[in-house]
């Protein structure tokens, strides 16, 4: 058995599969559930090629990679054909297919925490695929499985073979679950969001590594992803989906340059450039829940819809940049594409110091290192303030200081006049009113058993004692028509809403207290780009009418120069470069900014 | 060209409700073993709070005539040593032991389940004595502690309702502390701290609401418990005393006739089986329904 696999290694140019998905549809049947979550999906996977799959959450990319490989979950429905040289896997018998997964066609999910087994060491889990379809025992086996680990760029194999996966890094997971998937020398490799999660600079090397990977094996890679920007620097093919079709496809290179669909040009605009700090607005509604087959799926909620567009479901047809677009109007709206907007900078940043963050340490307890070390700042009023950093660089912490949630170690924080030195409890209930936090993760945020006016009615209550019952009611009704929700939401539990419509009624429980500075927590990294823009527009608004000041903490650094003024960079507690926002991109002086910058995929770079 | 795709009214919000309540009540009746729990329990709880109006002769009146006699149409169930209509016994058998239990629950989350919730929210000192205090309890055997109270002060109600609460306190609060862990640190409960409500307002308002999930399963699961202790009890000698009429009293007064006269045996053990198990596959398919409820919403 080994022999095989020398071969491969020393062939060269080993043969490579062709994964051909023809027609594939998926249905859930059961209540509620009328239309197809995906439908008629036809693609190619030529060996060597990475083929990417885009699409915001819902829209069928993850169902359609799993049914491609046979793999489906109870009650699924999957027709049309999945073909590896010859063989159906929608037809194979689930002993045939168990013996090409994980051995001819490898998966990879999206969170190696969860997928790799967290009582079980790694070696041992690498051994098991290695086992079962390579028959490896004893020295060959354990020599295979340092090649792999040295392969996927794992320090000290040797070691690290006996470790358990949570002695590993985020990153380092993920390696190691490709090193399972790339173990018996796999034809195809289906990625399903491998980097969703991890940090830009982790996800910049992995992303490196799966290139050289797929070059130097050829294999045939499927990437699943959300994010266009690093799917357009990694991939060759480009597949758009919405609603369960894909609208368009075609080479990579060519798509970003000249996208044909109108949701592929908003998506691409919608995704923060460098270049650029202007993002495209949002656009209202949200995708359908399966697949639209009497009209064209996006045409409720697409700019340029025509009345035939509400009426005919467009089929397929060749494209201009060598692929297929599934629009009526592609070739009349060629040269059309959506124009990017700044956020309102109403007025100019003041000269009067609102905030100031002096020499400020934040050392949990039992923490090896502090969580914040040694930051110092100062916001004026009406200043926009983006601070950056990867997972743990201790950028929420500060956020979480300066709003009493826990006190600092060290370290002085005044704001105006008063000085910052106790929890939210013990603070005046004015100071309480004009610090405001939006959080990540607007399910989380809101109280799952309250209404979304009970939600609204609390600021006005604690804050605003004396406005009488009908001035409140008056007061909830006009914040949320000012986030664009109907007043029929008032009665509704957050479940209901939807991500976007959620943030947006904490974005609105925020601004009921009329606050002089809004922290935002990473307030659109749960939410699909289609609605980020449309949430840091309406924070951008709301703030520029009521000149608060804004920090807004995000892990990505193209995202948080659309907004903010000044930009301080974080790393491991501290602050590493700290510039207006210009300069920072124009001249980083640190070499971490530019490594976080270098990190950032590029759109349009072609 | 450029879009004015912002200007838009907001998008209708997702799928139509169904408000809170009617919702746990869809959960409790989708599996066939809630409907069956569900079934059971409105059964015996008809029983119990109906069948005394329907009794024919008082449950404790004697009358040595028609001592031990088989079943009739005057004393449809036959009657007792004491020449107790049966049937009427029956009937008024299930109030103690359905009252007795549900008072102990009540007072066991009254007293250690809100003292569990506010002293977890508190953390600290605060929260490790009063843990430290239900463990030691815990290291008690159940029926220990029961038997010990009622020895030391007496079968009466009151003992009982206490007994059967005190035996109750530790677990309910491992339930009400490890529902409160779970949403201690949810950012809903954050953002009212940063909003600086008051610590009351944010374990009765936001907190509560959340726990009331698991405890309800929990409250139903341990009557159930009582139910059973109660029975054993009265079997003992120790629960509700003679002459009442008690479904766990008639199993032991008449167990010595279970061979002449099985009914009278049989019928009580077989109704505090009903409420049990009826009880208990409500509660399981609660607490199923509360448990993906809460995966779903997170």
């Amino acid at each position: 058995m080994l022999r095989d696999h020398d071969e491969l290694a020393i062939g060269g140019e080993p043969a490579g599969g062709r994964l051909e998905l023809r027609d594939i549809t998926v249905r859930h049947p059961g209540p509620g559930r009328d239309g197809p979550t995906v439908w008629n999906v036809t693609l190619t996977l030529e060996p060597g090629r990475i083929l990417g799959l885009a699409g915001e959450s819902g829209c069928g990319k993850s169902t359609t990679a799993k049914a491609a490989i046979g793999f489906r979950r109870g009650g699924e429905e999957v027709s049309g054909a999945s073909v590896l040289s010859g063989l159906d896997l929608l037809g194979l018998a689930p002993d045939a297919r168990r013996r090409l997964w994980g051995n001819r066609i490898s998966y990879v999910s999206q969170s190696a925490s969860l997928a790799l087994n967290p009582s079980m060491r790694v070696g041992r889990q690498l051994a098991q695929p290695l086992r079962r379809h390579r028959g490896l025992k004893g020295a060959a086996l354990a020599q295979r499985q340092v090649e792999l680990f040295e392969m996927v760029g794992i320090p000290n194999p040797q070691a690290a073979l006996k470790r358990y996966p949570f002695q590993f890094s985020g990153g380092q997971q993920q390696r190691i679950a490709l090193a399972i998937a790339l173990c018996c020398d796999p034809e195809i490799l289906i990625l399903d969001e491998p980097t969703t999660g991890l940090d830009v600079t982790t996800q910049a090397r992995i992303s490196a590594l799966l290139r050289d990977i797929a070059d130097r094996m050829r294999i045939a890679v499927l990437y699943v992803s959300h994010d266009l920007a690093l799917l357009a620097n990694l991939t060759d093919r480009l597949a758009v989906m919405y609603a369960g079709e894909i609208v368009e496809e075609g080479p990579t290179r060519a798509v970003i340059a000249a996208p044909r669909h109108p949701y592929t040009k908003i998506l691409l605009g919608l995704s923060p450039r460098i270049d650029d700090p202007r993002l495209v607005p949002g656009i209202p509604g949200i995708p359908p829940p399966t697949a639209v087959l009497d009209h064209c799926a996006f045409a409720p909620r697409c700019p340029y819809a025509a009345d035939a567009c509400h009426t005919v479901h467009p089929a397929p047809a060749a494209a201009a940049h060598g692929g297929v677009v599934r629009c009526l109007r592609a070739d009349e709206l060629s040269t059309v594409s959506p124009e990017p907007v700044a956020f309102a900078h109403a007025r100019d940043a003041g000269t009067e110091t609102l905030l100031i963050v002096d020499q400020v340490r934040l050392h949990y307890r039992n923490a090896p290192r502090p969580s914040v070390d040694d930051v110092s700042f100062k916001l004026a009023a009406g200043e926009w303030l983006g601070i950056v950093g990867e997972s743990g660089s201790g950028k929420s912490s500060i956020l979480k200081m300066i709003s009493g949630l826990v006190l600092p170690t060290e370290g002085y924080m005044r704001f105006g006049n008063i000085r910052l030195d106790s929890l939210a409890l013990a603070r005046p209930r004015e100071l309480c009113r004009t610090i405001q936090l939006v959080f990540q993760n607007p399910d989380a945020s809101l109280n799952p058993r309250h209404s979304i006016r009970q939600i609204l009615m609390r600021p006005l209550v604690l804050f605003r004692g004396e406005l009488g019952a009908r001035e409140r009611e008056a007061m909830i009704l006009a914040i949320l028509d000012r986030v664009r929700l109907p007043a029929s939401v008032a009665d509704r539990m957050p479940h209901h809403l939807s991500g976007g419509q959620r943030q947006r009624v904490a974005i609105a429980r925020a601004f009921l207290a009329r606050p002089q500075l809004l922290l935002c927590d990473e307030v659109t990294s749960a939410l699909d780009v289609s609605v980020q823009a449309t949430v840091l527009q309406m924070i951008a608004d709301l703030s520029a009418e009521t000149g608060a000041a804004v920090i807004l903490v995000s892990h990505d650094l193209a995202l948080v120069r659309t907004m903010a003024d000044r930009i301080i960079v974080m790393k491991d507690g501290m602050v590493v470069e700290q510039a207006a926002s210009d300069a920072l991109f124009a001249d980083p002086q640190s070499a971490y900014t530019r490594e976080l910058i270098a990190a950032i995929p590029r759109l349009g770079a072609a | 060209m450029s879009i004015a795709v912002l200007q838009q009214p907001g998008e209708a919000p997702g799928e139509a409700p169904g408000p809170g309540r009617p919702a746990l009540w869809r959960g409790l009746m989708a599996a066939p073993d809630g409907r069956v729990g569900v079934g059971l329990t409105v059964a015996m709880l008809l029983l119990i709070v109906f069948g005394p109006l329907a009794a024919p002769y008082s449950p404790t009146a004697i009358n040595l005539a028609p001592a031990n006699q088989p079943p009739s149409f005057e004393h449809l169930l036959g009657a007792d040593h004491l020449g107790r209509d049966v049937f009427s016994r029956f009937l008024w058998g299930g109030r103690s032991i359905l009252a007795i239990p549900l008072m102990a629950v009540i007072l066991t989350y009254a007293t250690a389940g809100l003292l569990s919730l506010v002293a977890t929210y508190r953390g600290g000192a605060v929260d490790l004595v009063v843990c430290r205090f239900f463990e030691l309890m815990m290291s008690l055997p159940a029926l220990l502690k029961i038997l010990l109270l009622v020895a030391a002060f007496g079968p009466t109600t009151g003992v009982l309702i206490v007994a059967i609460a005190i035996t109750n306190m530790p677990g309910a609060s491992r339930v009400v502390r490890g529902a409160v862990l779970g949403e201690i640190r949810a950012d809903y409960v954050q953002a009212a701290q940063a909003r600086g409500e008051a610590t009351l307002s944010v374990v009765v308002r936001e907190i509560l609401p959340n726990v009331l999930g698991p405890v309800a399963a929990d409250f139903a699961l341990r009557i159930t418990w009582g139910i059973i202790a109660l029975s054993t009890l009265s079997f003992l000698g120790l629960g509700v005393q003679p002459p009442e009429a008690d479904w766990g009293l008639m199993i032991q007064e008449s167990r010595s006739s279970l061979q002449k006269a099985p009914l009278i045996t049989i019928l009580p053990a077989m109704a505090i089986a009903a409420l049990s198990i009826g009880l208990n596959l409500a509660s399981d398919a609660l607490v199923r329904h509360v448990t993906s409820q809460g995966n779903g919403r997170r």
